[in-house]
């Protein structure tokens, strides 16, 4: 499978194939990023996920992300999980906002002070 | 209600009419059927006051042209309205042209015009950019430039201030005798009477005429489209310069604005509808076509905007049609004013006056009892800088600088808002301030302005963005400012708080300079970065990825832990080199809180960023609706004020920023229907085009471009058109959207207006300073350049990188200085 790593803005080309034994194999990559990318898009892709979250009392929302990445299925439910949540200030980057946000087992994080 | 006269029609002339109409004692209304003053031709035109070569002599066009234009003087002079008789020049070329000259100099003798005929070696002397193929000219010194939406709205501020009251989205829809007098009924139901009319309602003069008089005029729509071209320090231009005139009107013409602008247009095309005021491929390419005979070196990179206005071309008569209808007594008519409209206003507001006054009995007032306020507020750009220091300390709010373009300060938009007749939308805002009229027409200052809008009037901010018709935040972030900074010569200033200033100040610091100090326009540092809340941000330079604000986080603990000193809500307004490279180089900056400083430093690190291209850049045909933005602004608006600008997107330019924000538009809820590219490549980076784009099935268009934008008050959907190899639209391949927004990111300019100024050498590649790569130092002693001010970066890594390297070198060379 073809596919373009998303990792910097270099955009590697990446050959992904899976064996009939079940070990994954990745060329094209030009570092060990590209290479773990490839595998993972392959059997479980996933995003980093970031977002806004309403802050109680103001207009300005606060950015939010995924702490890692989550499956690309949970997006919507990781997106909607921001949707729903208000937070109360004050707030400094690396607070949990959500913890394990819609089931992924990963937190959703503030990525500024407020 | 009741009034002794209803002016309809809140244009240059009916605003002329109304003000005059106050001068003697009658109760005078204005109903205007837009939402403000000059909504029509008097916002869309030449800004030419005209000399009055070109009319038919005997005609009404000649008389009140000539007799418009003698008051203009005293006119601007009382309502404080900026007028230039900088002269008109009419080009001809060859000795065809030339005998036509010799007929419109036979012709201003007539009109009591002076002129005088100048060969090529004089008009070269006199204008060096005009065309070698120019062989003489008819000089009119007589001719004059002015704004003529400023002219419309102070005329309204008097009048108002006479006792005239003012009524908009007032479409007359009804006119019928009442007594002596008329019954007016609007569209939205409301009715007045008056003892007369004065009909001043400009491309739908006829109708209301129709209405009530046998005599029927009809008006002809004859669109002219424009393009403006940013300030230019060399002066294009000192007079106007037209070409000969042909049947349909003056010709293209380029010409200086009052507010140091280049106006080209305007095209003369006759159209069906009243309404239409798109600007057209076809037209645009015949304005680039005519003014290059003037000009040939039009330099089409300065475009900042193109529009178009409607002239109001009356057929039958083919003149102004003046005075009380024949046979509909107490209804005045101002039919078919066109060109020389603008011109004429003043002559015309007098003698309609004095008909009306004299038909209903009325006396002139009193002097003493006549107010001459036009509500006037202080345009700081324009103040000395003593004269600004005072008036901040009184007024903060003159301080604040909105618009960075125009330098337009809150407390003028404020006072622009709460004027008699203050302003109601952005449009109302642009023109009576300027904000958002610059070069990145209102990427930057629209967010502040609908705050500001939204403070004074008590409403959501996003209510403003609905249509073109229809409080400031306290000062965050560090204000570390120390009064004792004027005194004393700091090592090294930067210039911006973004990326680049913050780690051009670390480096600066850790290097050894003793007092580093960072200006900051925003009210928070972290530059740009603050509203890039996706990741990617800082895999080289830490070794992790990051959001923006954390990555503007990090720079700005960095730079408190070191010293630097950061002060937010500061603009520099200019920074002038020490002479002979000796000594310090001075750096004036306006704050609300601190006013008008000058800063000395040793060394100075340019660190302004960049902006986006606007949409009159790309020259993209179709109507001016709301809804449209560049990606920044979206950005903005989504990510740090909470508001959503629209449902259905289309995005013109695979920029990244615009990758982005189709990815963060469809997260917020919106339907993001393509991303037109107009280049066979995305420019953005591959990534953002997997990520962004092929995630989430938004198609990509590559060799398409949008050709169309439709919708009067709102976007309502575009037209995309595949393009050739040499990126022309191909006929029969458009595809049509339905979208309320149009967001544009077509490439990124380094913002270098200080830059220039300080008479720094740049690139016309990059569009930056030229830079030794090496120190990044410019080509003036002392001031050093990092980011994007430089170039545009597609990585925030290397911004930090390269302005380290120009903070270093102003470390070394202050320390060099202090010997």
């Amino acid at each position: 499978m073809k596919m373009i790593c998303i990792n910097c803005p270099k955009g590697c080309e990446l050959d992904v194939e899976k064996s009939a034994d079940g070990t994954v194999s990745v060329t094209g990559h030009t570092c060990p990023r590209g290479e773990a990318y490839g595998k993972s898009e392959l059997l479980n892709p996933t995003r980093m996920v970031t977002g806004l979250v309403r802050v109680a009392g103001m207009r300005k929302p606060l950015p939010v992300k995924t702490r890692t990445a989550v499956p690309k299925a949970k997006i919507d439910a990781v997106l909607f999980a921001m949707h729903q949540a208000t937070v109360q200030l004050p707030v400094a980057i690396g607070d949990v906002i959500i913890p394990d946000a819609a089931g992924s087992g990963v937190d959703i994080v503030a990525t500024a002070n407020m | 209600m009741e009034a002794d006269v209803i002016v309809i029609g809140a244009g240059v002339v009916g605003c002329a009419v109304a003000r005059e109409l106050t001068r003697y004692n009658l109760n005078v209304s204005v109903l205007e059927a837009g939402s403000d003053v000059a909504e029509g031709a008097s916002k869309a035109n030449s800004a030419i006051v005209h000399a009055g070569f070109d009319a038919k002599p005997g005609t009404n066009k000649a008389k009140f042209n000539v007799l418009g234009n003698r008051m203009f003087e005293d006119v601007c002079r009382e309502l404080k309205v900026p007028f230039r008789r900088n002269g008109s020049l009419v080009l001809a070329f060859g000795p065809e042209e030339e005998k036509s000259l010799a007929e419109l100099s036979a012709k201003a003798e007539k009109n009591g015009v002076p002129v005088e005929i100048i060969g090529r070696d004089e008009l070269r002397r006199r204008e060096p950019r005009v065309s070698p193929d120019a062989t003489a000219a008819l000089w009119a010194p007589t001719g004059g430039i002015c704004c003529p939406y400023e002219l419309t709205f102070r005329y309204a501020e008097n009048a108002a201030a006479n006792g005239a009251s003012f009524l908009f989205d007032a479409k007359v829809s009804g006119l019928e005798k009442a007594g002596e007098g008329w019954r007016v009924s609007c569209e939205d139901g409301r009715e007045f009477t008056a003892r007369a009319v004065v009909n001043c309602a400009g491309i739908f003069s006829d109708e209301l005429n129709n209405m009530v008089s046998a005599t029927k005029y009809a008006i002809q729509a004859r669109r002219g489209e424009y393009l403006m071209l940013d300030k230019d320090e060399d002066g294009t231009f000192s007079a106007t310069m037209f070409q000969v005139p042909s049947k349909m009107g003056k010709g293209i013409l380029v010409s200086p604005t009052v507010d140091g602008t280049v106006i080209v247009g305007p095209t003369a095309e006759d159209i069906p509808d009243k309404d239409d005021k798109a600007t057209t491929y076809d037209g645009l390419e015949k304005v680039k076509a005519g003014a290059r005979r003037t000009y040939p070196g039009l330099p089409l990179d300065k475009v900042i905007t193109e529009f178009s206005g409607l002239r109001a071309h009356e057929t039958t008569v083919g003149d102004f049609i003046l005075g009380e209808a024949p046979d509909a007594p107490r209804f005045f008519n101002a039919v078919g004013v066109e060109s020389p409209g603008l011109t004429s206003a003043p002559a015309i507001g007098v003698w309609m006056a004095e008909k009306v006054s004299a038909r209903l009995g009325a006396s002139r007032k009193s002097p003493s009892l006549i107010s001459k306020d036009v509500s006037w507020w202080p345009k700081t750009r324009e103040m000395k800088p003593e004269e600004l220091a005072e008036l901040v300390e009184r007024d903060p709010s003159f301080g604040r600088v909105i618009c960075r373009c125009e330098e337009v300060t809150e407390g003028e938009i404020r006072a622009a808002i709460r004027a008699r007749v203050g302003a109601r939308t952005l449009d109302g805002i642009k023109r009576r301030t300027r904000s958002g009229m610059g070069r990145c027409q209102g990427g930057f200052c629209t967010p502040r302005l609908i705050e500001i809008l939204g403070a004074e009037l008590g409403l959501p901010p996003e209510s403003f963005l609905l249509s073109r018709k229809t409080a400031p935040k306290a000062l965050r972030g560090s204000s570390a400012e120390d009064s004792r900074d004027e005194a004393k010569t700091l090592d090294v200033l930067v210039v911006g708080a973004g990326p680049a200033g913050l780690a051009a100040a670390c480096a600066a610091k850790e290097a050894g300079a003793s007092d580093v100090l960072v200006i900051e326009r925003d009210d928070a540092p972290g530059g740009i970065l603050q509203q890039c809340i996706h990741n990617g941000f800082g895999l080289h330079r830490f070794k992790e990825e990051l959001t923006g604000p954390e990555y503007a986080q990090r720079y700005v603990d960095m730079a408190a832990e070191l010293g630097v000193r950061v002060v937010c809500g500061t603009m520099v307004l200019e920074i002038s080199p020490a002479a002979e490279g000796k000594g310090p180089v001075s750096v004036t900056a306006m704050s609300p809180r601190g006013g008008l400083k000058v800063y000395k430093s040793r060394a100075v690190v340019l660190a302004m960023g960049c902006r986006e291209r606007p949409r009159g850049a790309l020259m993209t045909p179709g109507t001016r609706p709301a809804g449209v933005y560049t990606a920044g602004t979206v950005q903005r608006l989504v990510n740090m004020d909470g508001i959503m600008p629209g449902k259905r997107v289309v995005i013109l330019g695979s920029g990244d920023i615009g990758l982005i924000m189709a990815r963060r538009l469809t997260f917020s809820g919106a339907k993001v229907l393509a991303c037109v590219e107009i280049m066979k490549k995305s420019s953005g980076l591959m990534r953002n085009v997997v990520q962004c784009l092929n995630d989430y099935d938004i198609p990509l268009l590559l060799s398409h471009t949008v050709t169309d934008v439709e919708g009067r008050e709102h976007v309502t959907g575009v037209k995309v058109s595949k393009v050739d190899d040499s990126l022309k639209p191909i006929p029969g391949t458009e595809m049509h959207f339905d979208c309320d927004t149009l967001v544009l990111s077509c490439g990124l300019i380094p913002e270098n207006e200080l830059t220039k100024k300080a008479g720094i050498e740049m690139d016309p590649k990059t569009r930056g300073p030229k830079v030794d790569p090496a120190t990044m130092a410019t080509s003036v002693p002392g001031v050093f350049a990092g980011g994007n001010v430089v170039r545009v970066y597609d990585l925030v890594d290397w911004v930090s990188r390269d302005s380290a390297t120009a903070g270093r070198s102003a470390a070394e060379y202050a320390r060099s200085l202090k010997g």
